[in-house]
């Protein structure tokens, strides 16, 4: 008797423990909140402005954790490594597809893109943003967020009182930069990055694709010190000295920014998503002086444009219930209607046609015809999106800057870059 | 030395009896069996304070040596975090291809001048303020309350501040220095010939203030009766600095350049922030490449030889100076 009465209480606890187990669950499938490692770039301040809206729409929370660059490498690595799954959602930039799918901390999205495309709707989507802002050797590591076109920004009054159109080949530029330059009056015709780093070798990068260089050859290995690579470099110090204003050569992003808002440089070639700050009266000395054009390339080489911007990836360390419930958001922040948001917001990225052609968004922001028109002719891999970019991009900022700095010549520094890349590739 | 646990000479001990009682705290007889009454008292004492140092001496050995010896292990290792499939043991490649790199030579070299130039220079302005400030004056107070603002200030903060001070394009001080010709076109921190100079000049500007603080402490603790009779005895005020300020001082100056020695030689911020080691190679220096290759590369191999590297630097300036204060303490023994 007595030990019937103990198998009945046994009976009755586990059933409790069962059914609030089950609730719990239930519970907490129905409030996930996902973690999102966010770049500081203006997409990330727009995003978090949005999470009440997405937990409204799609059901699920999100909590968006903005970081700076290598501060969202570290945390978001770490958290790989270590298999923690403190992150559900990563913004990734695009130069580190390789790694990331190389790596094999991120889920493949192909499938879920197939499953969902009506929803999706890929064909609004820039086939070269689709690509260069998640895709690596066929496999979707990311789907495509923000994305960015490399754009020159020039002063419209002194091309105008100089009797100049806006240069339409990088050899244009070059002789227009000169023309501007009047070092008496502190005013420069041209400006970029010059600091050792990421900063230099970015801003090279982008004018030795336009010049027809290559950082690799055709079969993905280093090609750094090729004729046509120098002959870019060369092209990129004369600039530097006969049109930047003398303090370019530390200039990182901010610098240079600076020096276009500011008023000293004429002309500027740059990320889009900077674009809408030039017409802000709070930072800028030259409202309404400025417009908005296709990056020149150089005589004979192609007629393309940099490509860059971030993607969205999900850890392949958290739940499968996580992961749907990432898609869903991903799925939510990359649709037409939040883009555009996104847009208002002043996330200054795009990846849609729609977006680009939005009437509303058109009269905000009037250059964004300038963003389509390079998006349909873009180059995503100017920067070689391979698992060791983040060392080439190191070693071509060291080179780089030491020409610039006089410490070096074109051919010198590149061969030594050659030298150094091809042990990391041997590596 | 008798079990009463009193010697003939020297402090009076505790009595052994003290620790070998076993009582209510004997957890389960551990206590006795440690500290069996027969043993004698001084291998008692010692391992009573073994005990109470313990706590201290695992954690040492948790936070310092620990993560060291895994630090020097990962450095024998082709390691790299993103890469993880192709790691391998390489023994001291690592460090032969630091050694055959000439950028990571001329990081050597840039470490050993900022240290040198930084600590010599701040241990001289420092000491001619502490002596400035050295008399309990109102102004004084005053002086070392604004004086001591520069060490409140982050040292990204402070990089941040001489940036846009020193840009010669619209900085108000890089500007002018070009207009005026007292720096090449490209600034001090753009020109090879002057970046590293003027990161010495900032660090000097943020730390000479820490290093008056301490020399001033040190020359507050010299009792008056010292220098009052020597000024009675006609003694010059240089004859009073060089026989009685400088040695009565001499560890608290060692260990003010140890301090700064060590701390300098782990520069990063202001230079990050400033040139990013640039421009070429020429405010390049060891933690600036740690850091790249560990946070950037996540090449852990390499930032781990060059994190020892470091250590073996920063341990052989250091024991230079505990050698010279042990000279000096051997010295100063009656």
């Amino acid at each position: 008797m007595k030990m019937l009465r103990y198998r009945r209480t046994a009976w009755i606890a586990l059933s409790t423990v069962a059914l609030l187990g089950f609730q719990a669950a239930g519970a907490a499938a129905a409030d996930i909140t996902l973690n999102i490692a966010s770049m500081n770039d203006p997409f990330g301040a727009a995003m978090a402005k949005l999470a009440d809206r997405a937990k409204k729409d799609t059901g699920v929370g999100i909590k968006v954790d903005i970081m700076n660059y290598g501060e969202l490498m570290t945390k978001t690595t770490a958290d790989f490594i270590g298999h923690t799954a403190g992150y559900d959602i990563i913004t990734m930039d695009n130069v580190l597809s390789g790694q990331y799918a190389t790596g094999g901390h991120v889920i493949a999205l192909d499938a879920l893109i197939k499953r969902d495309k009506d929803e999706i709707k890929p064909d609004d989507i820039y086939p070269v943003v689709m690509n260069s802002l998640g895709n690596y050797k066929g496999v979707q590591i990311a789907m495509p967020f923000s994305g960015y076109a490399n754009v020159l920004v020039y002063r419209k009054d002194l091309f105008d009182a100089a009797g100049l159109a806006a240069p339409a080949t990088m050899e244009e530029l070059q002789a227009d930069a000169e023309k501007l330059t009047d070092r008496k009056k502190g005013q420069y015709g041209w400006v970029a990055n010059g600091q050792k780093g990421p900063a230099v070798a970015q801003d090279w990068m982008q004018y030795n694709a336009e010049l027809g260089g290559s950082i690799l050859d055709k079969d993905g290995k280093p090609a750094i010190n090729s004729p046509s690579n120098i002959k870019s470099l060369t092209v990129y110090k004369a600039l530097f000295d006969k049109a930047a204003p003398p303090g370019a050569v530390d200039y990182d992003w901010g610098g240079r920014e600076e020096s276009f808002r500011q008023g000293i440089s004429a002309t500027m070639q740059t990320w889009s998503v900077g674009a809408s700050s030039y017409g802000d009266p709070d930072k800028s000395k030259i409202v309404g002086k400025f417009a908005v054009v296709k990056a020149p390339p150089g005589q004979g080489a192609p007629q393309q444009y940099g490509i860059g911007g971030w993607g969205l990836s999900i850890n392949g360390d958290i739940t499968k219930d996580r992961q749907e419930a990432a898609w869903k958001v991903i799925k939510w922040l990359t649709s037409a209607e939040i883009q555009k948001e996104l847009a208002k917001l002043g996330g200054g990225g795009y990846i849609r046609k729609s977006s680009i052609k939005d009437a509303e968004l058109n009269a905000m922001f009037p250059f964004l015809p300038v963003i389509g028109e390079s998006f349909e002719k873009g180059n995503g891999d100017f920067r070689p999106r391979v698992p060791e970019y983040p060392e080439i991009q190191d070693i071509l900022g060291s080179a780089v800057n030491a020409v610039l700095a006089g410490n070096s010549d074109p051919k010198a520094a590149l061969d030594d870059a050659q030298s150094r890349a091809l042990a990391v590739f041997k590596e | 030395m008798t079990e009463s646990g009193f010697s003939s000479s020297g402090p009076p001990k505790r009595p052994a009896t003290a620790l070998a009682v076993a009582g209510p705290f004997d957890w389960f007889g551990l206590r006795a069996r440690l500290l069996p009454p027969g043993e004698p008292l001084e291998a008692r004492r010692r391992l009573f304070f073994f005990c109470l140092t313990a706590p201290v001496i695992l954690y040492v050995l948790a936070c310092a040596v620990w993560p060291a010896v895994v630090g020097l292990s990962y450095s024998l290792f082709r390691y790299n975090l993103l890469r993880p499939q192709r790691t391998a043991f390489v023994g001291l490649e690592n460090y032969v291809a630091l050694w055959t790199d000439p950028s990571t030579r001329t990081a050597i070299f840039n470490t050993l001048a900022f240290v040198a130039g930084a600590v010599i220079l701040e241990f001289v302005a420092g000491f001619a303020l502490a002596l400035l400030l050295w008399r309990d004056r109102l102004i004084n107070r005053v002086s070392l309350a604004l004086l001591l603002v520069p060490v409140t200030v982050t040292p990204l903060a402070t990089g941040l501040i001489f940036r846009a001070l020193l840009t010669p394009d619209y900085g108000p001080i890089g500007y002018w220095a070009r207009v005026l010709g007292i720096s090449s076109e490209r600034g001090f921190l753009g020109s090879p010939q002057t970046a590293l100079a003027t990161i010495v000049a900032m660090d000097v500007w943020q730390w000479t203030p820490l290093m008056m603080l301490i020399l001033l402490a040190g020359l507050k603790s010299i009792p008056s009766s010292f220098l009052e009779a020597a000024e009675v005895d006609g003694a010059t005020a240089w004859q009073r600095f060089t026989t009685i300020i400088v040695p009565v001082m001499t560890p608290t100056i060692l260990l003010a350049l140890l301090l700064r020695v060590i701390d300098a030689s782990m520069v990063f911020d202001t230079i990050y922030v400033t040139t990013n080691g640039g421009p070429g190679d020429a405010t390049n220096v060891l933690m600036i490449r740690a850091v790249k290759e560990g946070l950037e590369f996540f090449n852990i191999g390499t930032a781990s030889a060059i994190s020892a590297l470091m250590l073996a630097l920063v341990a052989v300036m250091a024991s230079v100076f505990f050698v010279l204060i042990n000279r000096y303490d051997r010295k100063a023994a009656p």
